[in-house]
């Protein structure tokens, strides 16, 4: 290959690594032109904002979040390889700044995203560990937080405050549930939140009332209301 | 017991600290010595009320006293827990805004914070610490999930002022000794963390 072709070719690589950039699809499915299709980043910033929203945690997105991982790693390997080679143009390096500052954004989400999930399971981390439905929605590496996060707190409370105490006070939990709001933190499911429909859907709430949402409708409701319809994609958390 | 005081008024004196230090978002020193006349009272409370018990043993109802006991024992245990769930989050907080790094927090430079600790807090924030680096190691070949998330990235370049010397820095263009008054322009996400932390300042 002469030069001038590998030059061609390279270019070729930057452009081609700008289009994954923008997280576009390749072009021979035209998933663009379909209703409702989002790509990878797109239905990460989606979920970002639902998690963000909702009292409760939402179910883990680890096979979406594990690709944009690796689309990441290997984007900044190209970055890197690129970088390096001094035949790279004047006009490239412009694309790979650009991708980088792409990059370092989508990191942000990520971030974001992984530390909000974070804050959640430290605040219900006793609720957590307890309940096996709550297990399902999150990761294992968030489960073992969590776990650790629970046998750290208990451990402090024994060793500043319950074992200086008389012997029959030294339960974390409170008998007298009546007088004393319970020990475990709970996440509040009924808390309003802002529902946005992106398909036509019925929510429910706990009180047997029934809204129709109609697509791009606006509402605001509990949010054990549209827990099931936030999942499945017909509805987002603005 | 004190006869002069009522039930659960030192408990309210911690509860009041917790408040205060909301209020001026500032940690307390810890009240080491408000924890143990609390437990005290506990005790006290504790023996009151075993008395109490044995004493009724036959009748049918409780004693109203006995009821006025439990309920401050009850009350004054939550408040120790309460004041010391509230410095537990107070510190987690500020573990975040520093970037988690626990140096800033427990050095003996910064001896205004570490003073303020109790023993068992300082082992908290060490295991704390622990488990969050054990979290990070899960995305340690994509990114760093303990930087900055208050401001998304505009631009990938920054340019700094160093306020506090802190040596040679390791960045993706070489390695920069930062000395204080010296200005650089540099990559924001090699540095970040230098910002946080107070060396560096952004022009």
């Amino acid at each position: 290959m002469s030069h001038w072709e590998a030059q061609y070719q390279r270019s070729k690589n930057a452009a081609t690594l700008d289009d994954d950039e923008a997280d576009e699809p390749m072009p021979d499915i035209d998933l663009e032109e379909l209703p409702g299709y989002q790509t990878p980043l797109q239905q990460l910033t989606r979920h970002w904002m639902n998690e963000r929203h909702a009292p409760d945690i939402l179910p883990a997105q680890d096979v979406l979040l594990g690709s944009i991982l690796d689309h990441l790693r290997r984007q900044s390997e190209t970055i890197q390889l690129l970088r390096g080679d001094p035949s790279t143009s004047e006009e490239d390096h412009m694309r790979i700044m650009l991708a980088q500052t792409e990059v370092e954004r989508v990191k942000f989400i990520v971030r974001s995203y992984v530390r909000t999930r974070l804050f959640k399971i430290e605040k219900y981390a006793r609720h957590i560990i307890a309940n096996e439905e709550v297990q399902t929605r999150i990761t294992a590496a968030e489960r073992d937080y969590a776990s650790r996060h629970a046998h750290l707190l208990d451990r402090h409370f024994h060793s500043s405050v319950l074992q200086g105490l008389p012997e029959s006070q030294t339960a974390l939990d409170d008998s007298p549930k009546l007088i004393m709001p319970p020990m475990v933190t709970e996440p509040e499911t009924t808390r309003p939140v802002f529902a946005h429909a992106l398909k036509n859907t019925i929510a429910r709430t706990h009180r047997g009332k029934v809204a129709d949402m109609s697509r791009g409708s606006l509402m605001l409701l509990p949010f054990s209301a549209v827990t099931d319809q936030i999942a499945n994609g017909e509805v987002e958390l603005v | 017991m004190n006869e002069a005081r009522q039930y659960g008024e030192l408990a309210t004196q911690l509860v009041t600290e917790s408040r205060r230090s909301t209020q001026t978002d500032t940690l307390l020193k810890y009240n080491d010595s408000l924890v143990r006349s609390i437990i005290r009272e506990q005790r006290d409370l504790e023996k009151v009320a075993d008395v109490l018990v044995l004493a009724t043993v036959n009748s049918a109802n409780p004693p109203p006293q006995l009821m006025i006991i439990q309920t401050a024992i009850a009350r004054n245990k939550r408040c120790l827990l309460a004041y010391h769930n509230h410095r537990i989050q107070f510190l987690c907080t500020l573990y975040w805004s520093l970037g988690a790094s626990l140096p800033p927090l427990l050095s003996a430079e910064t001896t205004s914070i570490r003073a303020k600790l109790s023993p068992h807090e300082v082992d908290y924030l060490r295991s704390y610490h622990t488990s969050v680096m054990t979290f990070r190691a899960e995305f340690s070949h994509e990114l760093d999930i303990t930087a900055s998330i208050v401001q998304p990235p505009k631009e990938l370049h920054v340019l700094v002022n160093v306020v506090r010397d802190c040596g040679v820095i390791q960045t993706e263009s070489g390695t920069i000794d930062f000395r204080m008054g010296h200005r650089f322009m540099v990559r924001r996400s090699d540095i970040e963390h230098l910002i946080v932390q107070g060396y560096l300042e952004e022009v």
